[in-house]
């Protein structure tokens, strides 16, 4: 909301502040809050600067830590481990962001427009829940599942090549380090294409049939009604969705702890998986500890850009309506 | 609102804020230091040769203690090794825990003293005099927390070591006889790899891949070589013979075939599982596997030690320690006497354990005794060369990752072996 303002003998308009806002009149609500405030203090905000704290230490998880200032910092700098796992986040992305929401959003799209007129929406509604599944499904049993499919012997990818005449395609699929990461993006592909669909499918319902049907009036077909309706009506859950599943990306590790421990040769290993085993396994904790804070960072940076993008554009797109 | 009303929803409010708080700091019960309870942890499974002698031995203990009751949790593995540090600085540290042995865990908590220093009952009760060299190695651990020597901070109660098993009908089948040395054993491999028979299970995503290849350089060193690279009594060179050896060999064999390029993704059960199946003719791995190809296997099978070699994998099983918090020490000091006792140390054995106690002539099962036999010739001989993955923390995987890039081969062994020291070098202390 801009309201006009006089200053300097200038006339001014600004956002109006949360604090230009009236008084609610039941501010003693707010009392509800504190438990919720307190929980978030003690389950995020504090174990969040316990970890930062204890990253600026050399330290192995039990007798006194070493205070070490940056020291952790400046090895994750040159640490080309890290940095390697950092790409193979970006590979993350792309599996559980990108190619979701693409497929996501076209299958929602056909399933609404298509599936829901055609055969009714009963059948619309049981495809959505069957796409919808592996999202149910405990991570590690998914990827355990999937371990046996891609199993380099009588994994039933492989078998079910061999049976379709197309044994020459059979591959080590979580054991060779140039298809390892590909292997693992594309159960993440599988896992995560539920969650776009149905929240697009959600964002569906509200948009105006009639423009449609104005469209289709007007001779547009189905791809022009998916690019000029379809996708600018749902834009903001588009940005829900790109936002979340950017950051599940990011902090992925049940499915890599599981298929591949990072392995083969590191080809798979994720910031996440990289902390955990440093933290873990090497109990080299402040160092575990500066790569989840760096982790973190990241993520809240990212967030914080996106909701801000998202605010915009629908700011934009409201001053566009008025 | 009414400003009473008000001040209860407040009142209310934050007391369960409060509740809240306190529980996720955790409201840990202060343990017991009645003397009538024992707090033990372990993480065998109930069916394995530890965990029945364990169980006999928890009865034996509440019959000896009466009026004492043990209260046992089962843990696992993962569980205790993650989080044994801070349960051990809390209050809820058990009267006794079965945990891991080696410089990274047992010695990691030997120096920051969370456990309790156990020489005195060593001496007093005579474990000292029946665990023989090799075992007792990863009892003691020095004020760095290598061990060695020093003062004991744990007891094993039994014992493992690496052998080969193999399939004897698949063996017949192909007209091979038990090879007792290593020109035998290839020679046996390559009978196998020209039937279309891939010989040696292996699991590249875990620690049998890193066993072959510790087993391989074993075969080529001595006790001194040993106690450079695990006790760090002078400079490990990993371009040294015995490792030049095993990373050229390890290589040469997934080239020749005697190891899938296929097992690079592999877990340990996997290999098990071809082995068990009849797919692998040969598995090269531990003890803990005798009691499950003894209740899994369809067909017969047997075991020799590595030909050609004085040195295999193996050490004192798990130990049992006391933690330094630990409310019943005197208890817990009986209830590893009990594990000790002869009777304990037999059912052990009978269920396909490898005792570190026990009298020979009441093992009965033949398989047993066999293993048990190898064991006292290994013992003997001095010759438990502990594990690969042991002088460095996280060193587990790296071995398992570089191993990897060695059996897909975009690794060469040279390279294998100089990622190898750089993590070596990176974790060992400093001398």
């Amino acid at each position: 909301m801009t309201v006009t303002v006089e200053r300097d003998g200038r006339v001014v308009r600004r956002q109006r502040s949360r604090t230009d806002r009236p008084r609610r009149p039941h501010s003693s609500y707010a009392l509800f809050l504190l438990p919720g405030v307190l929980a978030f203090l003690a389950v995020i905000v504090v174990p969040f600067l316990m970890n930062t704290g204890v990253s600026f230490t050399d330290w192995q998880g039990v007798g006194s830590p070493k205070w070490s200032g940056l020291a952790n910092y400046r090895e994750l700098m040159d640490d080309s481990e890290f940095w390697a796992s950092f790409r193979h986040s970006l590979f993350m992305v792309v599996a559980m962001a990108a190619v979701p929401t693409v497929l996501g959003l076209v299958l929602a799209a056909a399933l609404f427009d298509f599936v829901g007129k055609h055969f009714g929406t009963k059948v619309a509604a049981v495809l959505r829940a069957c796409f919808y599944l592996p999202q149910v499904l405990p991570i590690a049993v998914a990827g355990i599942v999937w371990s046996w499919i891609l199993a380099p012997d009588n994994g039933s990818l492989n078998a079910l090549l061999k049976a379709v005449g197309l044994g020459s395609l059979q591959r080590d699929w979580l054991g060779d380090p140039d298809l390892a990461l590909y292997s693992v993006m594309g159960v993440m592909v599988w896992v995560q294409i539920g969650f776009p669909l149905v929240v697009f499918m959600a964002g569906l319902q509200r948009v105006d049939p009639q423009l449609y049907e104005a469209a289709e009036l007007d001779g547009a077909g189905w791809w022009r009604r998916f690019g000029h309706i379809t996708l600018p009506q749902i834009r903001p859950e588009i940005y829900v969705v790109l936002l979340w599943c950017t950051i599940a990306a990011l902090k992925v590790f049940g499915a890599v702890y599981v298929l591949t421990k990072g392995g083969p040769g590191g080809a798979t290993d994720v910031p996440s998986y990289f902390s955990f085993t440093t933290f873990f396994e090497k109990t080299q904790v402040g160092y575990g500890a500066a790569i989840s804070t760096v982790l973190t960072v990241i993520i809240l940076v990212l967030a914080l850009i996106g909701l801000k993008l998202q605010t915009r554009a629908e700011d934009a797109e409201e001053g566009l309506r008025a | 609102m009414s400003t009473t009303r008000r001040r209860a929803v407040a009142t209310a409010a934050v007391a369960l804020a409060g509740s809240l708080l306190l529980a996720s700091c955790g409201g840990s019960d202060s343990g017991s230091s009645d003397g009538k309870t024992l707090k033990l942890w372990h993480y065998e499974g109930p069916d394995s040769a530890m965990g029945v002698a364990w169980n006999e031995a928890i009865k034996e203990f509440e019959a000896k203690h009466p009026g004492v009751k043990v209260k046992f949790e089962e843990k696992g593995f993962e569980q205790i090794q993650k989080t044994a540090p801070m349960v051990l600085n809390s209050n809820d540290a058990p009267d006794i825990m079965e945990y891991n042995k080696g410089n990274a865990t047992a010695g990691l908590l030997s120096k920051q003293g969370l456990l309790t220093d156990l020489t005195a009952e060593a001496t007093q009760r005579g474990w000292d005099k029946k665990l023989s060299a090799g075992v007792r190695t990863t009892s003691q651990y020095d004020t760095g927390g290598v061990m060695g020597s020093g003062k004991w901070y744990g007891v094993p109660n039994y014992a493992e070591y690496t052998m080969v098993f193999y399939n004897k009908d698949l063996f017949k089948q192909y007209g091979i006889a038990e090879p007792t040395t290593l020109d035998q054993l290839t020679a046996a491999m390559d009978t196998f790899v020209s039937k279309g028979i891939t010989p040696l299970a292996n699991a590249g995503a875990e620690y049998m891949a890193q066993q072959y290849l510790y087993q391989l350089a074993l075969s080529k060193a001595d006790r001194s070589w040993v106690d450079k690279y695990e006790l760090y009594k002078g400079k490990t060179d990993f371009h040294d013979a015995a490792w030049t050896y095993a990373a050229t060999t390890f290589a040469d064999w997934v080239k020749k075939g005697y190891i899938s390029k296929k097992s690079t993704s592999l877990k340990a059960e996997d290999a098990g599982v071809s082995f068990i199946q009849g797919k692998s003719p040969i598995l090269f791995s531990g003890s803990w596997w005798y009691g499950r190809f003894q209740t899994e296997n369809k067909f017969d099978w047997g075991t020799f030690l590595w030909p050609g070699s004085n040195l295999t994998l193996g050490s004192g099983g798990n130990l049992w320690v006391v933690p330094k918090g630990a409310k019943n020490k005197d208890l817990a000091y009986d209830f590893i006497d009990i594990t000790m006792s002869q009777k304990i140390q037999n059912l052990l054995g009978n269920k396909g354990g490898v005792p570190v106690g026990a009298d020979t002539a009441a093992i009965t099962d033949p398989k047993a005794k066999t293993l048990i036999a190898d064991f006292n010739t290994l013992s003997g001989k001095d010759g438990l060369a502990f594990y690969p993955d042991w002088p460095v923390a996280g060193f587990y995987d790296v071995l398992v990752s570089e191993t990897q890039k060695l059996i897909t081969g975009s690794e060469k062994p040279d390279a294998y072996l100089s990622a190898l020291q750089t993590a070596y070098d990176k974790g060992a202390p400093k001398t």
